[in-house]
């Protein structure tokens, strides 16, 4: 089969290794992880832009390297070539190999902060998308400047409070961390903000279906021309609509 | 009065000291608290979510609105409560089981106390009994439930349900919000209304609560 796989770029390393592995054809796009700083819908029109960019008649399905992902897959629509999409609420469940996994473990440490090769070579200084008057992740200093001392204090205690309830780095080692430069940077991430730090096995089998075309209906959701893939909000996580 | 123009004027532009002194110097007049609250406040914060709603102000500029807002409310609080004077309302609000984002639900926090409402905000990562003992012991009508991330909306149903195991569903109004939330969805786990604004959550509750 000639496939064509359209992922987010935190997934570089992993849908890489997938893709040379896999018994077919496989042509790679890779998106920014920026989109996602859009919010749904404008991720789902810049998604569903280079689905429409994909020409006809050439490849068996379109694979999405993504999860529903703050509902930024929500709404895409299978043109001429079906689409594929993991059944999984964002990357981290794809990194951990299974949606049951990363529910679990997300039960277990609803403070967890996740790092993988992705989120750290291609997660910072990504913002370039994000319309910059929505302020998140900006440091202090640019939030005085822009409000002033006391204000841009204020703003930056204020948006950023939600991580002091934080307490735990969670790197997910897939065995692509060449070096050992990944783990210790993740570590040193984890120290600085005083949080314990834990090295999570992940498990690239349900990405390597992904681009092997084993796509079974518990794991994937396949939209055929003409239906869209939409948010299921149960446990299926998405589902195709006509 | 120029006080009170003032008071508007600082509380959409965020300028929380500005706020403060007029509400002072308002008070010092004479200007009873309600008026100060039903007059002023709650129409400069619906001039902030009506900004907000057409992408004039972001998050920010709404936060610093709060903030002048809540100084204004520090000085006018304690007075209300002495006139024995009841707020529009009283709503539980926190964000559901498992999720640590508190960002917007701050900021519907401050707009509903904005709105005249008393509110008694439970934080963050709140477990499903404990919206319904604190909506039971502090007699509040509405519910406000706020998730940002998908994995977590499951606790929203799982919350709807706490109260009607309780024998209280019928009791209070249940209002859903967040990031990655519909209507349909607010609709398919048994809310009781749905808005995708902090501006629209203040409208949303002042039905609920007249209906």
């Amino acid at each position: 089969m000639r496939l064509k796989l359209i992922s987010c770029e935190v997934l570089f390393r992993e849908m890489c290794d997938a893709c040379a592995h896999s018994p077919h054809q496989v042509d790679l796009e890779f998106l920014p992880k920026g989109l996602h700083d859009l919010g749904g819908k404008p991720m789902a029109a810049k998604i569903q832009e280079a689905v429409d960019r994909t020409p006809e008649g050439v490849y068996e399905a379109i694979l999405l390297g993504y999860g529903l992902c703050g509902n930024g897959l929500d709404g895409l629509t299978a043109r001429h070539t079906r689409l594929v999409l993991p059944r999984a609420h964002d990357c981290i469940a794809l990194l951990m190999g299974s949606r049951e996994r990363y529910q679990a473990y997300f039960e277990q440490n609803p403070g967890a902060y996740y790092r993988s090769t992705g989120w750290l070579e291609r997660g910072k200084g990504l913002q370039q998308l994000t319309h910059d008057t929505i302020g998140f992740d900006q440091p202090l200093e640019s939030m005085i400047r822009k409000y002033g001392e006391d204000n841009g204090r204020y703003l930056y205690e204020e948006m950023t409070r939600y991580r002091s309830q934080y307490g735990k780095l969670t790197f997910i080692e897939t065995g692509l961390e060449a070096g050992g430069g990944f783990i210790a940077e993740a570590a040193a991430e984890a120290r600085e903000c005083g949080w314990i730090f834990e090295r999570l096995p992940g498990d690239l089998a349900w990405l390597r279906r992904l681009v092997d075309g084993d796509w079974a209906e518990s794991e994937f959701v396949v939209a055929g021309p003409g239906q869209r893939i939409a948010a299921s909000y149960d446990s299926g996580v998405v589902k195709v609509e006509a | 009065m120029p006080e009170l123009d003032k008071l508007h004027e600082a509380v959409i532009e965020g300028d929380w000291k500005a706020a403060s002194a007029a509400t002072q110097a308002a008070i010092a007049a004479g200007v009873a608290p309600l008026t100060i609250v039903g007059g002023y406040l709650v129409p400069a914060m619906d001039e902030v979510g009506r900004r907000f709603d057409c992408e004039e102000y972001y998050v920010p500029e709404m936060l610093l609105s709060a903030r002048a807002m809540k100084a204004a409310m520090e000085i006018v609080r304690p007075l209300l409560a002495a006139t024995g004077a009841e707020p529009v309302g009283r709503v539980v609000i926190g964000t559901v089981k498992g999720d640590l984002h508190d960002i917007g639900k701050n900021l519907v926090a401050s707009m509903l106390e904005g709105g005249g409402f008393e509110v008694i905000d439970l934080g963050a990562d709140v477990a499903p009994e404990r919206f319904v003992e604190a909506a039971a012991a502090r007699h509040a009508g509405l519910v406000a439930l706020s998730a940002l991330l998908t994995v977590t909306m499951g606790s929203m149903k799982t919350t709807i349900d706490a109260f009607q195991a309780a024998g209280l569903r019928e009791k209070v109004k249940i209002m859903v919000g967040g990031a990655p939330l519909t209507r349909q969805y607010a609709d398919a786990i048994g809310a009781d209304g749905y808005t995708d604004s902090a501006g629209g959550a203040v409208a949303l509750a002042r039905r609920l609560v007249a209906a």
